[in-house]
């Protein structure tokens, strides 16, 4: 249909002559503004303002963390594509993907600053090593990784006309820069792979909740990640084609890209079938199957896993990029994008957290860490103040029941 | 630790003393009390302090190693390193660990009655835990004391229980009080399951058979 660079036929008459592309940047500033009220609020009045407490320690602010973190996984997986296999078709949308990137890490940085107690002891990883810590090697992976992406995105900014003409030696150093790219693409990589799993980690090795203790998340969390930032990555330059009227890929690496985030989201369903068949369905861990039950009970949990995660999240945004009759139309593929990005893996932790809260605390950011009839009666009736004494209720339960069934 | 769930009366003094000596507020507490019921349908009372595990999970998780397993086997914080992640407290089996959600103006309350605080109060933005008092056992064994037998060497919990539920000493020393009553009575510890190796000891109440 276009070819790249080409002018978009504007088939929607009256949207034609609105000038889109400065209402989306005061949009931008909009929010920016609310975003900066609203850190200023939380840096001065402290965490309180967010409505976590001890029951509920990680809320949704963790998730949004994270969910910018994912945005990068476009950047690593089709710098890949078009650095290291070397398929130069791809290094158009790779720069996209390097721009998305920057924006979700350096976003998600700033985000945690906000959501540590202590921002002005952000540094603390980079000096204080545990290196037994999932957060630390975090830590340390996405400063790298931000480095790796200020690298891979230094040229553009040297090469823009607006440097070029201030800055002489610009383009030559952009140009040392280019020549680094397939070494700078491997350590992305390789940091990539490695924090985007760790993430998954971080809730998969706590042995206390049941529901996130297992093997399967740091897998699970990799390839959503690979296949969200790619469908996420292509979203944003569609929708920059929309604003600025004009082809920057062509239709063939756009179906491409298309194809690639479709069948990972496949990929990824798979995996998300097995991980619900062998946790849930061919196995019984009680504290598992009691915390379940528990959040189905009490809130929408396993409505919101199949339509909204399963359904809308992962099945719909695949079909429409993998039918080469809806890709080709700007709004699905942007709908898909989205929605993809939005379901990714970390929203299953988002809803732990979220409907625990509506909970009011019977299940508590424990994500899930507790259980039983009677406790849920017992903690509604002392109320979330007291919540904390049930979770030792459960313990104890467990405590005593655990040394009954061990021999000797 | 040793908790004898057939003593204790349930009557939060180890409780108040704690958040007297600590300056621990309500909705805070390191150490908490509540009633269960055995399977027979006896009623019984149980506290919880920090377990202070040898393979604490919360130890683990801590990217800045705040919080440490000491080498007698308490586990502390180092509160100007804490940056406030609130890792250790997700991953904590007991919910052992509160955070400073805001500061805080006033003592938590509980002075006048059960003793003045002997320790600062933790800034806005780390977490804290029950530290077995270990501001106590660090000045008592410098003067010579024995934690658990000098009351000025022992956790406040420890000392206030007036029907003396709770023992205080050195597991590693197999002839101290503790380790003795561990090797003669029945004890269970909360989760065992889950490897943490916690150092608090229960010895069941009345109608629970282990």
């Amino acid at each position: 249909m276009s070819t790249a660079s080409q002018p978009i036929e504007t088939t929607r008459g009256a949207g034609a002559s609105l000038p889109i592309f400065p209402i989306w940047l005061g949009i931008l500033g909009i929010m920016l503004v609310i975003g900066l009220v609203s850190a200023a609020f939380v840096l001065i009045e402290g965490l309180e303002v967010t409505n976590l407490s001890n029951e509920v320690p990680w809320g949704l602010w963790i998730t949004i963390d994270l969910a910018a973190i994912a945005l990068g996984a476009g950047a690593f997986s089709l710098s890949a594509i078009a650095y290291i296999l070397r398929v130069k078709s791809y290094e158009r949308i790779a720069r996209v993907a390097v721009f998305v990137g920057l924006t979700g890490y350096t976003s998600a940085m700033l985000a945690l600053v906000m959501d540590i107690g202590r921002p002005d002891r952000f540094w603390h990883p980079t000096v204080y090593w545990n290196i037994h810590s999932v957060l630390w090697e975090i830590t340390m992976c996405v400063i790298f990784y931000s480095m790796v992406l200020g690298i891979e995105f230094g040229p553009l900014v040297l090469e823009s006309n607006l440097v070029k003409s201030r800055f002489k030696a610009g383009p030559r150093i952009a140009h040392q820069l280019h020549r680094l790219t397939p070494v700078v693409a491997i350590v992305g990589l390789g940091l990539s792979l490695l924090h985007q799993s760790s993430l998954g980690a971080t809730y998969g090795v706590l042995v206390a909740r049941p529901i996130w203790f297992k093997p399967s998340l740091p897998v699970m969390f990799i390839v959503s990640a690979v296949a969200a930032g790619a469908m996420f990555t292509l979203a944003m330059t569609v929708f920059y084609e929309t604003l600025r009227r004009e082809r920057v890929i062509t239709l063939q690496l756009r179906n491409s890209v298309a194809a690639f985030g479709g069948l990972t989201m496949l990929a990824y369903l798979y995996l998300k079938l097995w991980d619900y068949l062998a946790t849930t369905y061919y196995s019984h861990l009680p504290a598992r199957i009691d915390d379940l039950n528990l959040l189905a009970r009490t809130t929408p949990y396993s409505s919101s896993f199949w339509l909204v995660e399963v359904l809308l999240g992962a099945l719909v945004p695949a079909v429409i990029l993998l039918s080469p009759r809806l890709r080709r139309f700007d709004a699905w593929v942007i709908v898909a994008g989205v929605a993809g990005r939005g379901r990714d893996h970390r929203q299953p932790l988002e809803r732990d957290a979220l409907w625990v809260d509506r909970a009011a605390g019977l299940v508590a950011g424990r994500g899930g860490g507790l259980p039983h009839q009677q406790l849920s009666t017992r903690a509604g009736r002392v109320g979330r103040g007291d919540w904390r004494a049930g979770l030792c209720l459960d313990d104890v339960h467990a405590g005593v029941a655990l040394p009954a069934t061990l021999p000797g | 630790m040793l908790i004898d769930l057939k003593k204790c009366i349930g009557c939060d003094y180890c409780v108040y003393a704690c958040q007297a000596i600590n300056d621990v507020p309500d909705d805070m507490r390191w150490n908490v009390h509540f009633v269960d019921k055995t399977e027979t349908g006896n009623v019984f009372h149980i506290t919880r302090p920090c377990m202070h595990c040898q393979d604490a999970p919360c130890v683990s998780v801590c990217p800045v190693v705040a919080t440490y397993v000491r080498e007698d086997g308490i586990v502390i914080m180092d509160y100007d390193r804490c940056i406030g992640c609130r890792y250790c407290q997700v991953a904590c089996p007991y919910g052992a660990r509160t955070f400073n959600w805001e500061s805080r103006d006033g003592a938590s309350g509980y002075q006048a009655q059960w003793g003045a605080a002997e320790v600062e109060r933790r800034a806005r933005g780390v977490v804290e835990k029950c530290t077995f008092c270990v501001h106590r056992i660090d000045r008592g064994l410098a003067n010579g004391l024995v934690p658990g037998v000098d009351r000025a060497a022992t956790p406040a919990c420890v000392n206030i229980c007036p029907v003396e539920a709770r023992v205080f000493g050195d597991l590693k020393n197999p002839d101290s009080k503790i380790s003795r009553l561990i090797a003669t009575q029945p004890t269970f510890r909360l989760r065992e399951d889950l490897g943490a190796e916690p150092n608090v000891y229960y010895i069941p109440p009345e109608g629970m058979s282990l």
